[in-house]
């Protein structure tokens, strides 16, 4: 078991990184190599200035707001939420001053975070199952909701854990103290291997990682190529 | 499908991927959105007219060959081998897709169906699977502009036949003719406008008048603007068919090329001709410009029935005129009601990309598509259905026959020559 | 007119605006034998380019073009 418990928190880990960031890489330096498109792609009317536009288009998603709201609404707080855990688990390495501008707990939200993820996730993957986003879709749209739903749920676990019902064993200074041995290549499991809930801790890297080295070569990307998409629709 | 023909269009694929074409094809989350943006979904409810369904199509061929996901687990993304099979469905997706670019629009990331479906014409054109008359049209086209030398007789000779039409409708005074000048002057070496038209006498006639009318100095294009090339989307024929014009008016060293209600020639003209010393420009700019600098003047009392405009896709939503045909309808004092509220959304007719050039064959399948058009059309209580592209004409006509509609499809440049004041 | 050559099949083609004629002549020639002739009328200026285009290409052969004052009239033999 604890053989087990290494290999997901270290060496895995490691790997997770190393698939995302190269491949990720690969696959943006492939795109940037392909031949200019010689002429515009935009749609008219245009508006000024489209850069602007561009940037509402791409992250208040402007055009699902309008044909689809609803899915708009969740789509928002699941981008919304996930931004907040990135802050979250940034800061889960290290104090960073400039995060904590407005004062805050570790961990934003109390928890809701998490929930409101899950449920915009169960949310995603059951209109997937109905006509006609079910035509449209393939394996590996169900998979990445079912890969993120579990890694949000494990770890959102951890964090319900600590304010709704005041486990202490593991806190944010745990957390940090393995973190940063990760960071520094020095890892020290010994800051979370407490019982109970290390094994959360387990499978929500487990399914994290998977997530990152699926990244690179799912639709995910597309977290990268909305923005150049949108500028070419509003030249 | 054999290994050797399989390799060449996995080449005339990658042919395609450019920065653009590569980032719509990893893009797409599949999210849905885009469903409703179809006419042909939203007249016909089945997932194969879904704009992310057919270009899933493609996408799965991409999965396959160009993307590691589909190499080492292909039924991830569901990647699909390229045979018999793919191809018709690759068929089915291209030639039921207008390449209106509507769904663009609705799509979060703003992907371009169309130009995913260009994938999908080129590797029917590369396995000898696309339709026959569409390719047939563009060899005729391209061999037109071949033997323009041994035409230019027989095409003179038709002319001729329809300047007395011109004339009755803009009389040219003999004193207003400088030597050697007619009602529709060709081959005119330092014009400042040179008008590329269709091959019939409707798209001639009247632009013609107006011309005269308006005192351009304009001289008449050799070939036809239309340009079949893109309609079945071969790339070389596209650029042949292209290239003689751009030719034709340098050789003229004209400042401006007007390009008739045509949608696709202009979209290629104004957006694929690249940089040059001439503007390019719609029949439709021209006449608002004309109105508005006074060169012509119109008889707002004509139009005694409400009228509305049918922005064709590729003039409007992907070419950017949009304005002008609203004020040439004002200017003819037409009591005028949108289509839709914002032309960007507006109805494809339903006879883009082909559709329309391949007659009956595909008259079953635009028929229904169409219906959301004919609702659209109908809702407006219009009696003159306006509108200035000759494939939207044609389909138009078709719908309002289909549908039993009540109401009469006209060209926006027809409707001003017939206005025009002596 | 027609005394001299004899037609096997009488398109008419009046009223068709470009390219439709040629389109119509493309599938219309597939119902007549290698050597037999049609005859196509068509009242487009825009045939008297595209008949000899598509003839070119297609590999059929043009016999002969009359002009009216209303309509163009060709006779296409099918060569190929």
């Amino acid at each position: 078991m604890d053989t087990i418990y290494y290999l997901v928190l270290v060496p895995m880990i490691y790997l997770a990184f190393f698939v995302f960031s190269v491949g990720t890489i690969i696959r943006l330096i492939n795109i940037w190599r392909k031949p200019k498109f010689p002429t515009t792609l935009q749609i008219y009317p245009e508006k000024k200035p489209s850069w602007l536009w561009t940037l509402f288009d791409t992250f208040l998603l402007n055009s699902a707001r309008r044909h689809n709201p609803v899915l708009w609404f969740f789509l928002m707080v699941f981008h919304f939420c996930f931004l907040l855990l990135i802050i979250g688990h940034l800061e889960l390495i290290k104090d960073f001053r400039i995060l904590q501008i407005i004062e805050h707990e570790i961990f934003l939200g109390k928890g809701f975070i998490g929930l409101i993820l899950s449920i915009s996730l169960i949310f995603f993957l059951f209109r997937r199952f109905v006509s006609p986003t079910k035509d449209l879709s393939v394996p590996e749209d169900y998979y990445l909701l079912i890969l993120l739903f579990l890694a949000v749920i494990f770890g959102s676990e951890m964090d319900w854990a600590r304010t709704l019902y005041g486990y202490e064993e593991m806190g944010v200074e745990d957390y940090r103290g393995y973190l940063m041995s990760l960071f520094l290549l020095k890892p020290d499991i010994s800051f979370v291997d407490a019982p109970g809930h290390s094994f959360m801790l387990v499978l929500h890297v487990f399914f994290a990682n998977l997530f990152l080295m699926f990244f690179p070569f799912s639709k995910i990307i597309h977290s990268f190529l909305s923005l150049p998409l949108n500028k070419l629709r509003r030249g | 499908m054999e290994e050797k023909l399989r390799e060449e269009l996995i080449k005339l694929f990658e042919s395609k991927l450019s920065k653009p074409m590569q980032m719509y094809l990893e893009t797409c989350s599949r999210c849905g959105i885009c469903t409703p943006a179809c006419h042909a979904y939203a007249s016909m409810p089945q997932a194969k007219y879904t704009p992310a369904y057919r270009a899933e199509v493609v996408r799965r061929i991409f999965k396959k060959y160009f993307k590691l996901q589909g190499k080492i687990a292909p039924a991830l993304g569901a990647a699909k081998v390229l045979d018999e099979n793919t191809l018709d469905e690759l068929y089915e997706a291209a030639y039921s897709c207008t390449g209106c670019r509507r769904c663009m629009v609705y799509c979060p990331f703003g992907i371009d169906t169309q130009q995913i479906m260009s994938i999908a014409k080129l590797l029917l054109i590369g396995a000898n699977a696309e339709p026959e008359l569409l390719t047939m049209l563009a060899d005729v086209s391209v061999s037109k502009g071949e033997g323009i030398e041994d035409m230019k007789e027989s095409f003179m000779q038709g002319l001729k036949r329809l300047e007395d039409q011109v004339l009755e409708k803009w009389k040219m005074e003999a004193g207003e003719m400088e030597a050697g000048e007619t009602p529709i002057p060709i081959d005119v070496e330092g014009a400042d406008l040179l008008y590329v038209a269709l091959a019939g006498a409707h798209s001639i006639i009247p632009a013609a008048a107006v011309f005269n009318a308006a005192g351009e100095k304009w001289t008449l294009s050799f070939f036809e603007a239309v340009n079949f090339g893109a309609f079945v989307g071969d790339p070389t024929k596209t650029k042949l068919i292209l290239d003689r014009i751009v030719n034709e008016a340098n050789r003229l060293k004209v400042k401006e090329v007007c390009i008739c209600e045509c949608g696709t020639a202009f979209r290629v003209m104004k957006q694929m001709s690249g940089s040059q010393p001439f503007e390019v420009s719609s029949i439709t700019d021209v006449h608002a410009k004309y109105i508005r600098e006074g060169k012509i003047k119109l008889d707002k009392s004509k139009l005694n029935l409400p009228v509305t405009y049918h922005d064709p896709c590729q003039i409007a939503r992907n070419g950017g005129v949009i304005d002008a045909p609203r004020y040439v309808l004002q200017q003819l004092g037409a009591d005028y009601r949108e289509l839709s509220a914002d032309p960007k959304y507006n109805w494809c007719c339903g006879g883009g990309g082909g559709l329309v050039a391949m007659g009956d064959e595909t008259h079953d399948f635009r028929m229904k598509s169409a219906k959301v058009k004919a609702d659209q059309v109908q809702q407006t209580e219009a009696k003159i259905l306006a509108t200035a592209c000759e494939n939207c004409h044609a389909q138009l006509s078709d719908i309002s026959k289909h549908y039993n509609m009540d109401v009469e499809v006209k060209y926006l440049s027809s409707m001003v020559a017939d206005a025009l004041i002596q | 007119m027609s005394d001299e050559i004899n037609v096997d099949k009488v398109m008419d083609l009046k009223g068709m605006p470009c390219p439709m004629p040629i389109v119509k002549v493309s599938k219309g020639i597939k119902d007549v034998e290698v050597g037999q002739v049609i005859q196509a009328i068509s009242t487009d200026p825009g045939s008297l380019t595209d008949f000899p285009a598509w003839a070119r290409t297609s590999g059929n052969e043009i016999l002969k073009t009359e002009q009216t004052e209303e309509e163009f009239v060709f006779y296409i033999k099918r060569t190929a």
